[in-house]
């Protein structure tokens, strides 16, 4: 008969108790038919039998009992699986819900460094409004929209920017790391901001020939652009050339 | 003879085979022909009861260990939910200092 150890399930206590009982009556019933048939009184046996049945019966109600109250519980542990399920996803939920606000805050902090940054290098190279306002009247003095009404071709003013702004230009200095030395002459604009003595009078195309020359028709600019590409003077001439002729063009069209 | 109940079964009932195997006592006594009717009921509920058992949910376990599961398990719950609420009771405008 086992004995019953508190670490076996229940599972297994209730099946060993039941095969016990089912031994046990079996045991009883054939000591009790045989004592009957062969007609001998069976002293002892069939009680101590007895007793055993009756103790191991108690202890099979009494599993069955556990045996219930363990199906409660285990239906309270699956509720509590379920609660910490649902519990689990709301987390996971407002983990990814954090994650994201982390990731909105680091990119605003980020943003905001930055804007203090330009702030701070704003403050370092700060111009006075002055001189910015002074600025703006050059630029718009320059007929940076359209042509004076006076313009004629071999008039030197040009509209903003002009060859010397943009030669102090980011794009000038890049230019100039590899033309350096190559471009002879001053731009006209300077000599039009009446900056440069005469002497460094630039020579353009129509001043060395005729004033006829700029009053070509527009579509003649388109010669020159057709032209192969030949060394930088060369190129720069085009481009005064058609400046020139853009200009001329506007002025015509008023 | 007595009448045996059949289903016993169900919740809150005896689980006893004694009086199954007191009416085999008893037809043998009598020299009854149900005794082996009464045998084979016998029979049925103990093999009704091993199929019972076998489909019993939560005794796969020791109550003790099923016990300490279920400790466990609303403890999770309590946790878990403590951190849920902590959470919710955050105020979402306060800085915490660095």
């Amino acid at each position: 008969i086992a004995m019953a150890v508190p670490e076996r399930s229940t599972k297994e206590r209730l099946l060993s108790v039941l095969d016990d009982l089912e031994v046990l009556s079996r045991e009883l019933i054939e000591i009790l038919a045989l004592s009957r048939m062969q007609k001998l009184p069976q002293q002892g046996e069939d009680t101590q039998i007895l007793e055993l049945l009756v103790q191991r019966d108690t202890e099979f109600q009494e599993l069955m009992k556990v045996a219930h109250q363990q199906g409660k519980a285990h239906q309270e542990m699956q509720l509590l699986e379920k609660e910490v399920e649902k519990r689990d996803s709301d987390i996971q939920q407002l983990q990814k819900q954090l994650k994201e606000a982390e990731h909105i805050l680091a990119t605003a902090v980020y943003q905001a460094k930055e804007k203090l940054k330009s702030i701070e290098k704003a403050r370092k190279g700060s111009i006075s409004s002055e001189e910015i306002i002074k600025y703006a009247h050059r630029i718009s003095a320059s007929n940076a929209v359209c042509a004076p009404l006076n313009w004629v071709p071999g008039d030197p003013r040009r509209p903003y920017p002009t060859d010397l702004e943009m030669r102090s230009g980011m794009l000038g200095h890049m230019n100039n790391l590899s033309t350096n030395g190559v471009n002879g002459h001053l731009p006209g604009d300077a000599l039009a901001a009446g900056r440069l003595p005469d002497v460094l009078t630039p020579q353009y195309p129509w001043q060395s020939s005729d004033v006829s020359v700029g009053m070509l028709p527009p579509h003649h600019s388109n010669d020159f652009a057709l032209e192969p590409p030949g060394h930088n003077k060369e190129n720069e001439d085009d481009v005064e050339a058609m400046s020139t002729d853009s200009s001329s063009s506007s002025s015509d069209s008023d | 003879m007595a009448a045996v109940p059949t289903k016993q079964e169900t919740e809150d009932e005896d689980y006893s085979l004694l009086p199954l195997v007191h009416d085999i006592i008893k037809c043998m006594d009598k020299d009854s022909q149900d005794v082996h009717q009464e045998l084979n009921k016998l029979k049925n509920r103990i093999q009704e009861a091993r199929e019972q058992i076998i489909a019993m949910p939560g005794i796969d376990k020791s109550p003790e260990e099923q016990q300490q599961q279920l400790r466990t398990l609303r403890e999770q719950v309590r946790t878990k939910n403590q951190l849920l609420q902590k959470y919710k009771s955050l105020c979402m405008f306060d800085i915490p200092k660095a």
